[in-house]
């Protein structure tokens, strides 16, 4: 079986599972205790938050953990918004957990707006600039798309918002961008950044926000004070030591380079077959959203389990029919019902990568014969 | 102070000879039904009763869900003398309206008369009760004694409604089409309410259908298993069926055909596993599968049995409302296709004729579909 959805989780690294154990069976204390072993645990809590920020190009702030990307999302949001006339300015792209939230925030009254996307799958930066109000409180943009892999301009939304909105704060969703591409937050100028532990060879089930400036954020969950009284509940050092090592071991520049050979081998494969699309432009080498038309999706995606793993864009949403990221681009609820999704690792083979390519050209071809 | 559960049988009652049959029958479901629980159950003079136990909650849900029981009581377990009876009569303190105390002497020998108990009893209430009052004929709350030949009476005051029908197995065996829909359950539910006892078919496409779909029509018949006690689910693929219509036939004919196809392997498959019917959940017009011509046209090709269609018709609403009695409509509308779902036409046949039905199934090799479809098969043993 040749795994091609490392966008939706990966396996988790040797080293870090070893940090698991030991933190979860040897060095289990609670670093909230006072006792000299708790406080080498705070401690080593502490060495992670400055070990992440410098991972991340940031000097200033602090690391927040968290149970994952979703909760990371939602306290960003969530703990930025304020009573009164604010506004919030959500992409249509966004992670369901994003984009649920935004919803949820307009039900409640708040103002809010969703920035259309191009047919690229990049946000609109025009729309963006054209919502932005000496109102807005918060803008959320995610890093790289998780269905298409577009990635949006950072560095450009930042210094939009920054003239339009200057007391405005931007959250990036990073979950597909960190230990992928090569980025510096303080050179983007982000004011919040969530990760996620089990896409980069992390633990399930912790992650991580980035919170530049701390005093901004409220929490949303009560109790004991942990995480600088935004996060209460005991740390899960476990998984934060095992996805701190799994974070060392991500290689942004040499990795960049062989996963884009990857995708490009695949990408090769397939290009000439009828009846097969690629979306999007300028996407990240890690993630290729493809259309197959005549088929549906998810068929072809059992049809390959046995042989080729994929995705169908989104593992959160893939109960619900359409596909919001897709409709947003514009994409025919007809050609969304053939969307599937490949999403490489570096460390894949070459051959291996060649082999999957061909496997699912050859079961499309078998299926769309199947149908006719 | 000893609980005993007091048993009413219902309708078997009016089946003459074949009384004790059904009788022993109800009695080996309860016991199966049990067991796992400590209990005992007692018959004496026409009464049925469960004893020792310690888990009075799981008897009585349990106890609830056998068919051919039409109510059961909890009772307390006082010895048989009016010193004793009044002293236990002394525990309702909380008794406020129309009250009756209702008395039931199998044992002659006891001294006092069922009416002088009764109304010794009720004097006992109306002493701890101020709001309380005797009320013959329309009481809010009725206490029963049930005096008994072995120096034990029996006190209630609360009848838990059983679910009737016949015991399980009475009416014999049958196949119950199950798709995953809200419909099937229930029709499953019905019939077996009628003695029958089930086996479920279910026809799935993978890999057009998904595995979770599969696991959604298990988990209806595991739903199922407080009424039916066990089901055996032969589970088959149809996806190389429904291809080969779907290049052979004319569209609008795809599940008309795929119906008739479907009949004649539960057919075969209760021929082979001695069962005596089909049970669908068709609903009369809900869908252009069941109208009257379509259901013709399908169940002509069924040559030895009938086609039990319980809920032919009942609104979509009543039977939601049996769904969630028996908990099956959560797990119905999970959603995730059916192999009905899957190559839809636009527009199927509504009222199809059957020579053009046959005429359309010449171009397919109908026995060499069913053979591999049934080589296929795959026995899921589902129990309570």
């Amino acid at each position: 079986m040749i795994y091609l959805d490392n966008a939706a989780t990966t396996p988790l690294s040797e080293n870090a599972a070893k940090e698991f154990v030991k933190y979860s069976c040897s060095d289990f204390f609670n670093p909230s205790a006072t006792y000299v072993q708790a406080v080498e645990i705070k401690n080593k809590l502490s060495e992670v938050r400055e070990n992440l920020k410098n991972l991340l190009g940031a000097r200033k702030g602090d690391i927040v953990f968290t149970g994952g990307a979703t909760e990371a999302n939602n306290l960003a949001i969530l703990g930025s918004a304020r009573e009164g006339k604010w506004e919030y300015i959500f992409s249509a792209g966004e992670h369901a957990s994003v984009i649920e939230l935004a919803h949820a925030l307009e039900k409640e009254g708040k103002t809010i707006s969703i920035i259309p996307l191009q047919k690229t799958g990049e946000i609109d930066y025009v729309a963006l600039e054209k919502a932005l109000t000496p109102k807005t409180r918060l803008v959320s943009v995610m890093f790289v798309n998780n269905v298409t892999g577009a990635i949006n301009d950072i560095a450009r939304v930042s210094r939009i918002m920054r003239k339009k909105s200057p007391t405005a704060l931007l959250h990036v969703d990073g979950v597909q961008a960190f230990g992928k591409l090569e980025f510096s937050l303080d050179r983007l100028d982000v004011d919040l950044f969530s990760i996620s532990a089990h896409k980069f060879h992390g633990p399930k089930g912790v992650g991580a926000l980035y919170v530049k400036n701390k005093a901004a954020l409220k929490n949303i969950v009560f109790g004991g004070g942990q995480e600088f009284g935004v996060r209460s509940g005991t740390e899960n050092v476990a998984g934060i030591m095992a996805m701190n090592e799994a974070a060392n071991e991500m290689k942004p520049r040499q990795n960049f380079e062989k996963v884009s050979n990857l995708k490009g081998i695949f990408m090769k494969e397939l290009e000439s077959v009828k009846g097969i699309r690629f979306v999007g432009e300028n996407t990240s080498p890690y993630i290729l959203l493809m259309i197959f038309s005549g088929i549906n999706g998810e068929t072809l995606v059992r049809v390959l389990e046995n042989e080729v793993v994929v995705g169908r864009g989104s593992a959160c949403s893939s109960k619900k029919s359409g596909n919001h990221v897709l409709e947003a681009m514009g994409i025919r609820l007809e050609d969304i019902k053939g969307a599937v999704r490949a999403s490489f690792d570096p460390m894949q083979a070459e051959e291996e990568i060649l082999k999957a390519a061909r496997i699912i050209k050859e079961r499309y071809l078998e299926l769309l014969e199947r149908l006719k | 102070m000893k609980k005993i559960v007091l048993l009413r049988l219902g309708e078997l009652f009016l089946k003459g000879e074949n009384r004790y049959v059904f009788e022993n029958v109800l009695l080996t479901n309860i016991r199966r039904k049990l067991s796992g629980l400590n209990f005992k159950i007692e018959r004496t003079q026409g009464r049925v009763l469960v004893t020792s136990f310690d888990n009075e909650d799981e008897i009585v849900e349990r106890l609830s869900k056998v068919f051919g029981l039409t109510s059961l009581s909890v009772a307390d377990e006082v010895e048989a003398s009016v010193e004793a009876l009044e002293k236990y009569f002394e525990k309702y303190t909380d008794v406020v309206g129309a009250f009756k105390v209702d008395v039931n002497r199998a044992d002659k020998r006891f001294p006092v008369t069922s009416m002088e108990m009764a109304a010794r009893l009720g004097g006992v209430i109306l002493d701890n009760n101020k709001d309380a009052f005797v009320e013959l004929y329309r009481p809010q709350h009725i206490y029963k004694v049930d005096i008994r030949q072995n120096g034990k009476a029996y006190v209630f005051d609360k009848v838990i409604k059983g679910q009737g029908g016949l015991p399980l197995g009475t009416s014999g065996r049958a196949l119950l089409l199950l798709s995953g829909g809200i419909d099937s359950p229930v029709a499953g539910y019905i019939m077996a309410k009628r003695g029958l006892k089930l086996e479920a078919l279910h026809f799935h496409s993978y890999p057009y259908t998904s595995p979770e779909a599969k696991q959604k029509v298990l988990t209806l018949a595991k739903k199922l298993t407080p009424y039916v006690d066990e089901i055996k689910v032969h589970c088959i693929s149809f996806t190389k069926v429904q291809e080969t219509i779907h290049a052979n036939c004319s569209p609008e004919f795809m599940i008309t055909i795929m119906r008739r196809i479907m009949m004649r392997i539960a057919e075969r498959l209760c021929l082979t596993n001695n069962l005596g019917a089909i049970v669908t959940g068709e609903s009369l017009g809900q869908v252009a599968s069941q109208t009257m011509q379509s259901m013709t046209v399908t169940e002509n090709v069924v040559e030895s049995l009938p086609v039990f269609r319980p809920c032919i018709g009942m609104d979509k609403e009543d039977i939601v409302k049996i769904a969630k009695e028996i908990d099956t409509f959560e797990t119905s509308i999970l959603p995730y296709e059916d192999c009905c779902t899957v190559f839809l036409p636009k527009n199927p046949v509504i009222k199809p004729k059957l020579a053009k039905a046959e005429q359309e199934e010449r171009n397919l090799d109908i026995e060499a579909l069913i053979a591999e479809a049934m080589a296929g098969e795959e026995v899921v043993d589902i129990k309570f």
